[in-house]
């Protein structure tokens, strides 16, 4: 471990005059050790980043998303990078929920971080059913629902209407102790509204965001680029989007936020924290910046020590609008 | 090297010493936003220092969009991001006679598999191979016009049997490269023969099918687009047979790029 940061409080700050600010965030029954997560899709089932990031200095991990059984997920191409930003129609490609509990699981309980299953049904019953199995799972840290993947068909039902919104999420709370992020598509009229419906119905926190619908165009061809002719925008393109979505939620519902979208630096951390956000998820940047996860927490230190704030929690919703 | 096709050496001895023929690197410009994504790159081949100890690594690229043309435009000294060597490469070449087929820029994995297979160079930690002789690795080469052909004097240097095909008849055989392969096994015995290909997706397919009737062991090398490289994000897949007789799509940059013919379902 690297020396611990030092700082100076401003006279009148505290009683203290010394102190390491503290990382560790609650989103209502979760506690997280610290807010940098990492984004359901973009880590793989975390095998994939071990010679890139330190599992144990995340605030949790969010393995790709599983459904009940395998599915193949979407022809190639599946991503294309447009400006400042990843299209993508992975489509869910997974192996089920019985390969996950049998193959990744153990794995990823192992990390010495939190882990937070993500899974997607096509219905209320498959939310409900798979949660009643995750919840079974020793050592499992929570479940982030899927509500939100504008690749399926049916997938992102649920997070445009409030009433279905309030259905799964209500579901699962009800069969199973673990607790969860419900994570919500930007493609509506009016976000804060679906995330009053899963904060209602049981939801510890929301994730803001999943992705954007998008497409691009090979005009040449005359053909769209994906092979699903669709996907979802990610990466640097969405963060103000993202950033106001988080904002608004963060003044119009009374629900911890996740926020995720287009975050690349600490910066963009810091950002999302005085916007509403008690933690936040790194996506897309793991694909280009592959240990940019593993270095944020120390970067988060240092920030906060900066700024003169002994906690994250201080931190958070500090934004002043302009009158 | 030939027309938009140019040469890049990087230093980089760790990665030098590991990788071997057929592996790839992801390569980023650090610090730029508006090309997020690194590319994908095979090994060219190692290049050694005066002591003849592994330093770095070349890779061969074709200018076909924004990377490329960026790549382009670096200069000796400038710093670039690179990792790996990523990928399951080709294996040993333990076979009596190797054809190596090409086509555009698929051509760039082959000086390192031919120097391999010659026993003239060793690579990764790989035991020492049953080395063959010059004129039993061929390699059949195609592109679009001659102004294109890239790294010839390197194939010459090796010393093997180099047969070239160009579309518009600029030099060599006129028409497809499968063509030319398909002249070779015409006729003769195959056994003992072993096809490593690299190139546009067509000629793939074109190549493995008339590998399976002659019934010569083929390996290809996929160019599927890729966003990570390293198995995170489920971009690169390709259609790979199952025991259970049905396909699935795996992820070409952790299962390959290589594979046998047989194991994909094209
Ligand atoms: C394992 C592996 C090894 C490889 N090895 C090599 C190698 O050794 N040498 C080499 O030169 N290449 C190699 N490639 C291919 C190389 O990765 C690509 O050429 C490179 O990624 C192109 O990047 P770019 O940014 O220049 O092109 P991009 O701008 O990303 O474009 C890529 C291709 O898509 C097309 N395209 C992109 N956007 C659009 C659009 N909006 N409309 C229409 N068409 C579009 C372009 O015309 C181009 O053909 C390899 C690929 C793989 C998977
Ligand atoms: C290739 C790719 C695959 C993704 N797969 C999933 C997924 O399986 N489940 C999910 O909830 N979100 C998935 N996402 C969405 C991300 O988790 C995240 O919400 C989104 O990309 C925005 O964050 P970013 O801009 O930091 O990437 C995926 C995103 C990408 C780019
Ligand atoms: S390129 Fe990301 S999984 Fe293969």
């Amino acid at each position: 471990m690297p020396a611990r940061l030092r700082f100076v409080a401003p006279s009148g700050y505290g009683r203290y005059d010394e102190c390491v600010p503290t990382l560790q965030v609650e989103l209502n029954r979760l506690t997280l050790a610290n807010p940098i997560l990492v984004a359901s899709g973009t880590f793989g089932y975390a095998r994939e980043m071990q010679a890139f990031v330190p599992f144990e200095r995340l605030g949790g991990i969010i393995p790709k998303t599983v459904t009940p059984r395998d599915r193949r997920g979407n022809p190639p191409p599946r991503t294309v990078e447009t400006a400042s930003g990843l299209l993508n129609s992975i489509g869910l490609d997974n192996d089920g929920l019985d390969a996950f509990i049998e193959k990744h699981l153990s794995y990823l309980l192992g990390l010495g971080t939190k882990i937070i299953a993500n899974i997607a049904g096509h219905d209320r019953d498959e939310f409900v059913q798979m949660a009643e199995r995750l919840g079974k799972c020793q050592g499992l840290a929570g479940l982030e629902l899927n509500i939100s993947c504008p690749n399926v068909s049916g997938g992102v039902d649920f997070g445009t209407d409030p009433k279905k919104t309030s259905a799964v999420v209500s579901g699962v709370r009800a069969a199973c102790e673990l607790p969860i992020l419900a994570k919500l598509t930007p493609n509506v009229t009016d976000i804060s509204e679906i995330a009053q419906a899963a904060a209602e119905a049981g939801a510890d926190a929301v994730s803001l965001v999943n992705t954007f619908s998008g497409m691009a165009v090979d005009w040449r061809r005359r053909r769209p680029i994906l092979g699903n002719n669709v996907g979802g925008l990610s990466g640097p393109a969405i963060k103000p989007m993202v950033l106001k979505i988080v904002w608004h939620v963060a003044r119009t519902v009374r629900v911890p936020i996740v926020a995720v979208g287009g975050i690349s630096s600490i910066d963009d951390v810091m950002e999302f924290l005085v916007a509403g956000a008690s933690a936040v998820q790194i996506g897309t940047a793991n694909f280009y910046n592959p240990t940019l996860a593993g270095r944020l927490v120390e970067e988060l230190e240092a920030a906060l020590a900066t700024a003169g704030y002994a906690s994250v929690r201080e931190i958070v919703g500090t934004l002043q609008a302009n009158s | 090297m030939a027309r938009d096709t140019y040469r890049l050496r990087i230093e980089a001895p760790e990665l030098a010493r590991q990788v071997l023929p057929g592996q790839f690197f992801m390569i980023r410009s650090p610090g730029v936003t508006n090309l997020l994504l690194g590319r994908p790159f095979a090994l060219y081949d190692v290049w050694t220092d005066a002591s003849g100890a592994p330093a770095g690594i070349d890779i061969a690229y074709l200018v076909v969009g924004k990377m490329t043309g960026l790549m382009a435009t670096w200069v000796p000294g400038d710093r670039v991001e690179v990792w790996g060597p990523l990928g399951n490469g080709f294996p040993p070449a333990d076979c009596e006679r190797l054809l190596l087929v090409a086509g555009g820029i698929g051509n760039t994995p082959f000086p390192a598999v031919a120097r391999e297979a010659l026993g003239l160079a060793r690579y990764g930690n790989r035991a020492p191979q049953a080395k063959l002789p010059r004129e039993a690795v061929t390699f059949c080469y195609g592109v679009r016009s001659a102004e294109y052909l890239a790294g010839l004097e390197d194939f010459a240097a090796l010393g093997i049997d180099v047969r070239l095909a160009t579309d518009d008849g600029t030099r060599g055989h006129k028409g497809f490269v499968t063509e030319l392969v398909a002249n070779l096994l015409q006729g003769t015995d195959s056994r003992g023969y072993r096809i490593y290909c690299c190139g546009p997706e067509p000629m793939m397919h074109a190549v493995a099918k008339l590998t399976a009737r002659h019934n010569i062991p083929c390996w290809l090398s996929l160019e599927t687009p890729m966003a990570c490289g390293f198995g995170a994000c489920f971009s690169c897949v390709t259609k790979v047979k199952q025991p259970s007789g049905e396909w699935d799509y795996r992820r070409t940059c952790v299962e390959g790029p290589i594979f046998h013919a047989e194991q994909l379902a094209l």
